[in-house]
């Protein structure tokens, strides 16, 4: 492995592990050196040396801030497509509306996220250093879908280990050796890959439509057919989203994702006009 | 110890990425960790206790164990429940140290299970140090000061430690808060306040073996039939010079039938007083 | 959406009194059932491939059993990524221990070692039920089941999981025989033939598989002999 510099420090990434029960070599973990010094180019934290000096293990993010809502994904015959829209989140406030939430890994892997968005770009810096990696030693080697799967779900898993999880659930496609992949990842390491998949409110909302309409050998066209439709269906019951959507696909020819689009919408369901028709007692 | 260099697996974890997915702490590539992870949190006490209520060890017991004038007797039951729900009803509960050394289990399964198994390996060790056995006080000490150093950390185990040494027979009590008592008489679980009922009454020093073997065995029946947590099957062992003997091992349903032969004559079917 | 995660541990920030909005849980229930029986020269494993939280399902098609050998295997119920890094933990022991001993490990020696595994991690445990099953060194079936922190023991049959109340009293009823601890020692393995002993396996996750909402799909069944290692499978209802 290439050297470099310790990108998080122990004043700023995650520390070790505490262990009571007999402190054995996960306390001598990271040579704590220069905590204050920036770690690398771009990066440069200011330290909070209470942050230094406080023996209990760090906990970032205990609850979400800017969240992202439901990502899908779906196979088709040659690859897979992935939707979400493009919202960052402050609590219920629209506070971001062109975030990118789907990311190109390299060119036969992408990452969909929801939850928090920081922990987001978090994740995307490691990838992107081991990315960095494969380009720098050359050797024609780059990681497989499944491979970033695993990778992310063994980060995730070792956060909530240690009490501090990226509140996130991510989606990743790919396509690779003529085979779609789309695996997804929890933020306690809960992880499974499928035909198609959600997170967060789409699994209850567009699982449904894709369990009904998909078969693994659809065309790409009738894949993006179903993609819009969940996405509208989502949209339609998800109040923390917004008519902005990103569609992402890989396939044998490398991942492509698309500029934001809006759907056409129609609000004049006659249970949209009067949602409480059938609900008395409520205005 | 010989290793190949192979820099791409086993270097330092220098970059996030590769630290990011633990390995170290799984002791993969490198020594093997053999310490026990504690959870990062603030409170240890009510995280363990929010854990026991998710992932419900075996508990549950009835054991006891007495000193005679012919050695040592040790009873227990079989059975092992997770909540309500009856895990298993064939847990050996006497764990055979080594050929005059028995542990026993009441508290949690897992616990007695494998800190007994470390204390025969402990035991093994010091008669290959020593070119001697060790004795029951011992070793009964060496689990003690186990249990004393991961005390307040929600362990639970209540054992007795019986056998036979130069002293001649010996019987500790050892618990999972660091407790250690030299004894002639306990019993250990959730079933023994119904156990020690049965086994004072009965108890003289000058028992013969069988007298005593029926009274360990009746004993911990009369526990498995009050106890909703003991039951299964009974087990009993004596302890001699010559090291232990299991006598006995009998299907709690089947005791029934030997202890009340005759319906009538059972505590439930006695003519109700009221009635008469 | 992180925020319709199940609240259960309340899990204090630093310094501060436990928080009132999303808290999180690290333990998820992912449910499933695996079921495990023993005969005089075969072993069947077996596993449903629901895999749920809450009452949603995730995914229909999710295995639960590690194969290690031709003649060990270790199935789980419970949380999802903490079986997952079990089995991945398990395999990397399994692989190291043939690189040392130039032979697979045995049925036994996996149990204890699933023992200490489980018990390594006593103060943060593993959420997985498990069970050990395979030949033994004589060639006989071998069943061991688990608690989650690592007391185990040797079984003619087992049964963990979710719909273990359901599938554990049917096989009592079925094949339960002496206990191995009464004195005569007597015979506490089944002599069912083979085929019988999947018609009850398979029956007895249909009849789970009406009653409890964690088991369904497909179930995965193994069936272990000297030969090695045939699949078998049983479609459940999707319910």
């Amino acid at each position: 492995m290439l050297h470099r510099p310790t990108s998080h420090s122990a004043a700023i990434g995650p520390g070790p592990v505490p262990s009571l029960a007999n402190p054995g070599p996960a306390l001598e973990q990271q040579p704590r050196h220069a905590p204050q010094a920036p770690s690398c180019g771009s990066e440069a934290f200011c330290v909070d040396p209470q942050a230094l000096s406080s023996s209990h293990p760090r906990q970032h993010t205990q609850y979400p801030y800017v969240t992202g809502t439901s990502v899908l994904g779906i196979t088709f015959k040659d690859g897979v497509l992935l939707a979400c829209d493009t919202l960052g989140a402050y609590g219920s406030t629209k506070r971001y509306k062109s975030f990118d939430r789907l990311r190109k890994v390299n060119d036969v892997c992408m990452v969909g996220a929801s939850g928090e968005l920081s922990d987001f770009q978090y994740i995307m810096r490691l990838l992107e250093e081991l990315s960095d990696d494969d380009f720098c030693m050359d050797d024609g080697h780059h990681l497989k879908p499944a491979e970033v799967h695993s990778y992310l779900t063994r980060v995730l898993y070792n956060r909530r280990n240690k009490m501090d999880p990226l509140w996130n659930s991510l989606v990743v496609g790919g396509f690779h050796s003529g085979k779609p992949f789309l695996g997804t990842v929890g933020m306690i390491g809960t992880s499974y890959t499928d035909a198609h998949l959600a997170t967060g409110f789409g699994n209850h909302l567009a699982r449904p439509l894709m369990r009904e309409k998909h078969h693994p050998d659809m065309s790409e066209e009738e894949a993006v057919a179903l993609m819009h439709e969940c996405l509208k269906v989502c949209y339609y019951r998800d109040k923390n989203s917004i008519n902005k959507f990103q569609l992402a696909k890989v396939t044998k020819d490398g991942v492509s994702i698309s500029e934001p689009f809006a759907l056409e919408t129609n609000w004049g369901f006659k249970l949209f006009q009067n949602p409480a028709a059938n609900a008395v007692g409520t205005w | 110890m010989m290793r190949i260099s192979c820099p791409l697996i086993d270097g330092p974890a220098t970059s996030a990425a590769q630290d990011a997915c633990g390995l170290r702490e799984l002791g993969v590539g490198g020594a093997p960790v053999d310490s026990f992870p504690l959870p990062a949190v603030q409170d240890i006490d009510s995280f363990e206790r929010e854990v026991v209520e998710y992932v419900k060890p075996n508990h549950g017991t009835t054991t006891l164990g007495f000193i005679f004038q012919g050695g040592v007797i040790i009873a227990v039951d079989s059975r092992a429940s997770q909540g309500s729900y009856i895990s298993s009803q064939t847990v050996k509960k006497v764990i055979e140290i080594n050929p005059y050394l028995l542990g026993t289990m009441a508290g949690g399964a897992a616990d007695c299970q494998f800190w007994e198994r470390n204390l025969g390996r402990q035991c093994r060790l010091y008669e290959l140090a020593n070119g001697k056995r060790i004795t029951v006080r011992g070793a009964s000490k060496l689990l003690a000061n186990t249990m004393f150093s991961y005390r307040g950390m929600g362990l639970s185990m209540g054992t007795m430690v019986a056998g036979w040494d130069e002293a001649g027979p010996g019987l500790y009590y050892v618990d999972s808060d660091g407790q250690r008592t030299k004894g002639k008489l306990f019993s250990v679980g959730s079933g023994s306040l119904y156990a020690y009922g049965v086994l004072d009454e009965g108890y003289r020093w000058d028992l013969s073996v069988e007298e005593a073997v029926e009274l360990g065995l009746r004993s911990i029946y009369h526990a498995t039939f009050r106890d909703a947590a003991s039951g299964g099957t009974v087990s009993v062992y004596h302890v001699t010079q010559e090291g232990w003997t299991k006598v006995r091992g009998e299907d709690v349903g089947e005791l029934h039938f030997r202890f009340y032969p005759d319906p009538a004559k059972h505590p439930c079917n006695s003519v109700d007083p009221l009635a008469v | 959406m992180a925020t319709a995660l199940p609240v259960r541990a309340q899990v204090p920030a630093a310094g501060q009194a436990t928080k009132q909005h999303a808290s999180w849980s690290p333990y998820d229930d992912n449910g499933g059932t695996v079921v495990a029986v023993a005969g005089d020269d075969y072993c069947i494993v077996a596993a449903s491939t629901r895999m749920s939280t809450g009452y949603s399902i995730l995914t229909r098609n999710k295995s639960k059993i590690l194969r290690l050998n031709p003649k060990c295997v270790v199935a789980s119920a419970g949380m999802q990524a903490d079986m997952e890094t079990l089995h991945k933990m398990l395999h990397s022991r399994h692989v190291t221990y043939q690189f040392n001993h130039r032979r697979p490990m045995s049925c036994p020696a996996t149990a204890q070692l699933l023992s200490n595994t489980l018990y390594y991690k006593r103060f943060f445990p593993y959420y997985t039920f498990n069970l050990c099953a395979g030949l033994d060194d004589e060639g006989r079936g071998a069943v061991y089941t688990y608690d989650a922190i690592g007391s185990y023991e040797r079984v003619g049959y087992g049964c963990q999981g979710s719909g273990k109340e359901l599938i554990q009293p049917v096989l009592d009823n079925q094949l339960k025989a002496a206990s191995p601890l009464v004195l005569p020692q007597q015979q506490w393995l089944s002599s069912l033939p083979l085929e019988q002993a999947v018609d009850l396996v398979k029956g007895a996750f249909v009849s789970a598989g009406e009653r409890d909402i964690y088991t369904g799909d497909d179930v995965e069944i193994l069936i272990i002999t000297k030969d090695g290692i045939r699949t078998d499978s049983l479609q459940l209802k999707r319910d």
